[in-house]
C-alpha cells in the first residue's frame, strides 16, 4: 500500500517536471528572421569584394549569427533570437558598406596618383 | 501509524523538491535582467559618432532608426524593463554604426568619382576657353 502510493506521487512529480520543461522548447520550429540573416550572411561570404575588403566586419556578423543559431537550437528564445538575427543582418550590411568604402578609397588613391 | 507519518513526510518532500526545481529554472531564466547602463552609453556614443559623420544628410533613415530606438531604450530603462532596454540599445547601436558606415562610404565614393571624372572627362567649356591662346588666330587675317 505504502509503496503503491509513493510510486503514484513519484509518477505525478515526474509528469509535472517533464510538462513544465517541455513548455519552454516545442520541437523543431523554423525561425524566418534567423533564416533571412543566414541567407544575407552567406551571400556576403560569397562576395570576394566583401571578403577582401571587410573580412573583420563579416566575421563579427558571423559571430552574432552563430550565437543566434545556438540560442535557437538550445532554448528557442524567440525574442532574443529575433533580436540577434536583426543585429547579424545589420552587421552584414555594415560589412558590405565598409567594403564599398574601401573600394572607393582604393580608386581615389589610384586616381589621385595619376598625372 | 509510523508508516502513514512517514508517507506524508515523503510526499511533502517530493512536492518541495519539484517546486524548488521549477523555481530554480524560472529564476535562472530571469536573472540576466540588470540595468544595461554601459550598453545604453555605447549606443549613445555611436549615435553621436554617426551624427558627426553627417549621417543625418547621407543616411537619414538609419540614423532616425537609431535615434528612435535609443529614445525607446531610455523609456524602457526608466520603466525597469531591462531586457527591452538592452535589446533596444543594442539595435540602436548597430543602426547608428550602419548609418556612420554609409555616410563614410558615400563621402569616399563622391570624392573618388570627382577625381576619376577629372582624370577621364574631356575638359569643360570653361577649361577649354582658358586654355585658348591669347593671341588672335591666323585665320582672322
Amino acid at each position: 500500500m505504502r509503496s503503491h502510493l509513493s510510486s503514484r506521487v513519484l509518477r505525478r512529480a515526474v509528469i509535472f517536471l517533464v510538462a513544465s520543461l517541455s513548455i519552454g522548447g516545442c520541437g523543431t520550429v523554423r525561425n524566418p528572421s534567423l533564416e533571412r540573416a543566414r541567407d544575407a550572411y552567406q551571400k556576403a561570404r560569397q562576395d570576394p569584394l566583401i571578403v577582401r575588403n571587410a573580412g573583420a566586419a563579416l566575421d563579427r556578423a558571423q559571430l552574432t549569427l552563430e550565437t543566434a543559431e545556438q540560442l535557437w537550437a538550445k532554448e528557442h528564445d524567440v525574442n532574443e533570437v529575433e533580436h540577434l538575427a536583426y543585429i547579424a543582418e545589420k552587421r552584414v550590411e555594415i560589412a558590405r558598406v565598409t567594403a564599398e568604402r574601401r573600394q572607393a578609397a582604393e580608386e581615389l588613391k589610384q586616381g589621385g596618383g595619376r598625372p | 501509524m509510523y508508516s502513514t507519518g512517514h508517507l506524508i513526510q515523503r510526499t511533502r518532500a517530493a512536492w518541495y523538491a519539484s517546486f524548488a526545481f521549477v523555481a530554480l529554472i524560472f529564476f535562472a531564466g530571469c536573472s540576466t535582467a540588470r540595468p544595461p547602463t554601459a550598453i545604453l552609453r555605447n549606443a549613445e556614443l555611436e549615435v553621436r559618432a554617426a551624427d558627426e559623420a553627417k549621417a543625418d544628410e547621407l543616411a537619414p533613415a538609419d540614423l532616425k532608426n537609431a535615434r528612435d530606438k535609443l529614445a525607446r531604450a531610455k523609456q524602457a530603462m526608466a520603466a525597469e524593463r531591462y531586457d527591452d532596454a538592452r535589446r533596444l540599445a543594442e539595435s540602436a547601436q548597430v543602426d547608428a554604426e550602419l548609418a556612420g558606415a554609409k555616410a563614410d562610404a558615400r563621402v569616399m565614393r563622391q570624392a573618388a568619382d570627382r577625381i576619376l571624372k577629372k582624370g577621364d572627362a574631356p575638359p569643360s567649356d570653361a577649361e577649354s576657353e582658358s586654355r585658348k591662346p591669347l593671341s588672335p588666330s591666323p585665320k582672322m587675317e
